[in-house]
């Protein structure tokens, strides 16, 4: 199956708010984490909102590249 | 509210209602750790599970104690927690650290208890990054409460077999670093 592309435009769609699904980018790869418990509603820990290309950010998180693997990568992200 | 402490706050450059979401979210998280390790505990039974029970009992209390400690803090800043207890729940800063499938699996008891303490050690780490030098009291408070969740994840991952870490088990009280905010 083709990897469905997502410019940063359709990305912003994805925002989990109002029920919309909560995507979010990540060096060039697209995941949904609709499902996760830490993004309900498109946030995550009060500081990161869904639908954005958190490649810059991560840097600054607790956390690395380790725990997006729990999360179902979906896409690609093209400029 | 404190009001002159939420304006030092302000003024030294830290996002208050940001960092008051996140005061709330780790509330709600040790409040509900506190009550699916109640659950994880009463089924830490046998050869394997009762030698893991002490410890996850002094977890399960430092973790009430923490949300004991927070929400002092979170009301001075001009905060509250959610009136529903649905919501307050659904809001935490980690996944419930729910009952394995399996509950007699003490290996899979243990990683839920290690994956809640690592939860928790990130979060303290986001609070202290964020208030370092600008909110003392917040900050004390979080790293207080950093240093017993480094301790709870150390004592469950070396039940994992992940190496040494040099921790001995509390003797007498509980919550060394946090019960000053406790009095």
């Amino acid at each position: 199956m083709a990897e469905k592309e997502f410019t940063q435009q359709q990305l912003a769609q994805f925002d989990g708010k109002e029920g919309r699904r909560a995507y979010i980018a990540y060096r060039g790869k697209v995941y949904d984490a609709t499902d996760g418990f830490l993004w309900m509603g498109g946030r995550h820990q009060a500081l990161h909102q869904a639908g954005e290309d958190l490649t810059d950010v991560l840097d600054t998180a607790p956390h690395g590249e380790d725990l997006l693997e729990r999360i179902p990568e979906i896409g690609k992200l093209i400029p | 509210m404190a009001r002159v402490a939420r304006e030092m706050v302000e003024r030294s450059g830290v996002d208050v209602d940001q960092l008051l979401e996140l005061l709330v979210k780790n509330a709600a998280a040790e409040l509900t750790t506190f009550y699916y390790y109640t659950i994880l505990r009463v089924n830490l039974i046998g050869l394997q599970g009762e030698g893991i029970k002490a410890i996850a009992e002094t977890a399960r209390i430092e973790d009430r104690n923490h949300f004991e400690a927070l929400v002092p803090r979170i009301y001075e800043l001009g905060g509250k927690l959610p009136d529903d207890m649905k919501e307050f729940h659904d809001m935490s800063a980690c996944p419930p650290a729910s009952l394995p499938k399996k509950p007699d699996d003490v290996q899979a008891v243990l990683k839920v208890l290690v994956e809640a303490e690592r939860c928790a050690v990130r979060g303290y780490t986001q609070i202290c990054n964020m208030t370092a030098g600008k909110d003392h009291r917040t900050y004390d408070l979080a790293l207080a409460i950093l240093n017993e969740e480094i301790e709870h994840e150390s004592w469950f991952s070396e039940f994992l077999g992940e190496g040494p870490s040099g921790h001995f088990l509390r003797e007498g009280q509980t919550s060394p670093f946090v019960s000053k905010f406790m009095k």
